[in-house]
């Protein structure tokens, strides 16, 4: 394989983590109150300067994305505590208007605090190394990316498909007033939903940080909307389905800028929201999705 | 065991239950029947803490305790052994049947007690252990009604609510589960069912409370019920 197309394919699997882990967590969000979450972007905003701070406290990487993962979390159960439970009963129109209001209110608030300003993510200079395999090379940060998402997710689909929890909230999520009768704490399921959702989402931020090297207060929009994307391709509700989806759309942006001729890679995002509207007429309920019932 | 008085619950605008009261004892099958939109589902759903009325009470007494049902969480209920079994089976159509057998279990803690139960479920329903693996949604209509039964057993019920378990089902498996319906109530389960097909129910049924229009009617022992003319005209079909 040349060293140009691997260089892109690794790229796109990087980008494309990005977008799964930001993806997982707004389809989980769906998938059990059927709320479209477009805060759930600014959480990677919120990821990326938690991160920056602790660097710049001097804490130890390792401890950073513990620490991230836990402020994703509280600021994820936080946003439902005072946001969303209360207008829990309400249509999904407003539920939706919601979702942009606590966007815009982290968005300015951020602005606010941090200025709109881009600050320099401080990453270590070692992973900005290229490690190479047999005549091919790739840069440390992007594997970094690639190995931890994949063990993330891992982690994700043990507590999904092999606990009481994940059982808990995949039968909250198909059918809340059964699980209710179960005797299911439905509130504390869905807390738990956003907790890990919010987590994913936080850590995508501090991914982004490094691969971007550059993070401001507004960042968080494009991997929202990105997510929503890959939702859609995915099937909107399956975690298995915005992984896929996450990954297809990283992977399909970097290679439509790499493998097209130089004048198109200006029309990137115009190629993902046409993939977006194909997919829509196609196969509206996402490729990887076999059977869908509609809740009202 | 358990004694509803005088509730009253909407829904939106409309008034359903309008000062319902009636007991069930302890160790009762009791049947509550009564045309479509009678106000029977909506009862159950009060009791079971899913709908919360204007006004009245439902109490429930068990090991001593006296619990008062308009107040306490779904979740409670469920763990002081009220089990609902709901209208249209409202099993878990993408988890496998075993994974809805342990929701049922969801809020029992010990484990060797929940494998006991399971072991029960399946000898009643054997097609459930050859199924376990297989998505509920993808099971018949029986099936999935076994499915249901067996959940709410794997939660271990001191009074089951029973919903229509015989509602679009063949009459060969309407009667398995009739039969599993008695088998309950001779272990000592307190039952209180709602069925379209009143014959069958006032013939197993201890008492019967007839409901119209959001009120109870008419109550009585099975017999006495399968025997007045109001209801054999009504709900068993029988010309005057």
């Amino acid at each position: 394989m040349s060293q140009y197309l691997f260089q892109q394919i690794i790229n796109g699997l990087a980008l494309g983590s990005l977008y799964a882990l930001v993806a997982i967590g707004f389809s989980m969000i769906y998938g059990i109150v059927r709320l479209i979450n477009f805060a759930h972007g600014d959480l990677v905003m919120i990821g990326a300067f938690s991160t920056l701070a602790l660097v710049t406290a001097g804490v130890p990487w390792p401890l950073i994305l513990v620490f991230v993962l836990a402020i994703g979390a509280i600021a994820g159960m936080t946003i439902e505590t005072i946001v969303f439970r209360p207008i829990r009963g309400a249509s999904q129109v407003t539920g939706f208007i919601a979702t942009l209001a606590v966007s815009i209110a982290i968005q300015n608030s951020a602005l606010m605090i941090l200025s709109g300003q881009p600050r320099n993510f401080l990453f270590p200079a070692f992973m900005r190394q290229r490690v190479g395999f047999g005549g091919v090379n790739a840069s440390l940060t992007d594997i970094a990316i690639i190995v931890l998402t994949l063990l993330l997710i891992g982690g994700l689909f043990l507590v999904v498909y092999r606990t009481r929890l994940g059982r808990a909230m995949r039968a909250t999520a198909e059918n809340l007033t059964a699980a209710r009768l179960m005797g299911v704490a439905v509130n504390r399921t869905i807390l738990a939903a956003f907790a890990i959702g919010s987590a994913l989402a936080a850590v995508s931020g501090l991914f982004w940080g490094g691969k971007f090297g550059q993070i401001d207060p507004l960042l968080g929009f494009v991997p929202g909307l990105k997510a929503f994307v890959a939702c859609v391709i995915g099937g909107v509700g399956s975690i298995g389905g915005a992984m896929l989806g996450g990954y297809i759309l990283g992977l399909s942006e970097v290679l439509f800028v790499g493998l097209l001729p130089q004048e198109f890679s200006g029309y990137r995002d115009t190629f993902v929201f046409l993939l977006l509207i194909v997919i829509l007429l196609i196969r509206p309920s996402g490729l990887f999705v076999r059977h869908t019932e509609e809740r009202a | 065991m358990l004694e509803v008085r005088d509730l009253n619950v909407y829904r939106g605008a409309t008034h359903v239950l309008k000062g319902v009261s009636f007991d069930v004892r302890q160790g009762q099958l009791a049947a509550l029947i009564g045309a479509n939109g009678a106000g029977k589902s909506t009862t159950l759903l009060t009791l079971s803490g899913l709908l919360r009325p204007r006004s009245g009470s439902a109490t429930l007494r068990t090991d001593g305790a006296e619990l008062d049902l308009t107040r306490l969480s779904s979740e409670k209920i469920v763990r002081a052994g009220l089990i609902h079994c709901p209208e249209g089976r409202q099993i878990f159509q993408s988890l496998s049947v075993a994974e809805n057998l342990d929701m049922g279990a969801y809020t029992q803690r010990d484990r060797a007690e929940v494998c006991r139960t399971m072991e029960e479920v399946h000898t009643l329903f054997p097609i459930l252990a050859e199924r376990a693996n297989v998505a509920a949604g993808s099971l018949s209509g029986g099936e999935q009604m076994m499915v249901a039964i067996g959940r709410a057993l794997l939660a271990k019920p001191k009074m089951l609510l029973l919903d229509e378990p015989s509602l679009g089902l063949a009459p060969l498996v309407v009667e398995t589960i009739f039969d599993v319906i008695q088998r309950l109530k001779s272990t000592g389960v307190t039952i209180l069912l709602i069925e379209q097909n009143a014959a069958m129910a006032l013939e197993i049924a201890d008492a019967a409370h007839v409901m119209e229009n959001g009120s109870i009617v008419l109550s009585g022992t099975g017999e006495e019920l399968a025997s007045n003319d109001r209801v054999r005209q009504s709900y068993l079909g029988v010309a005057a």
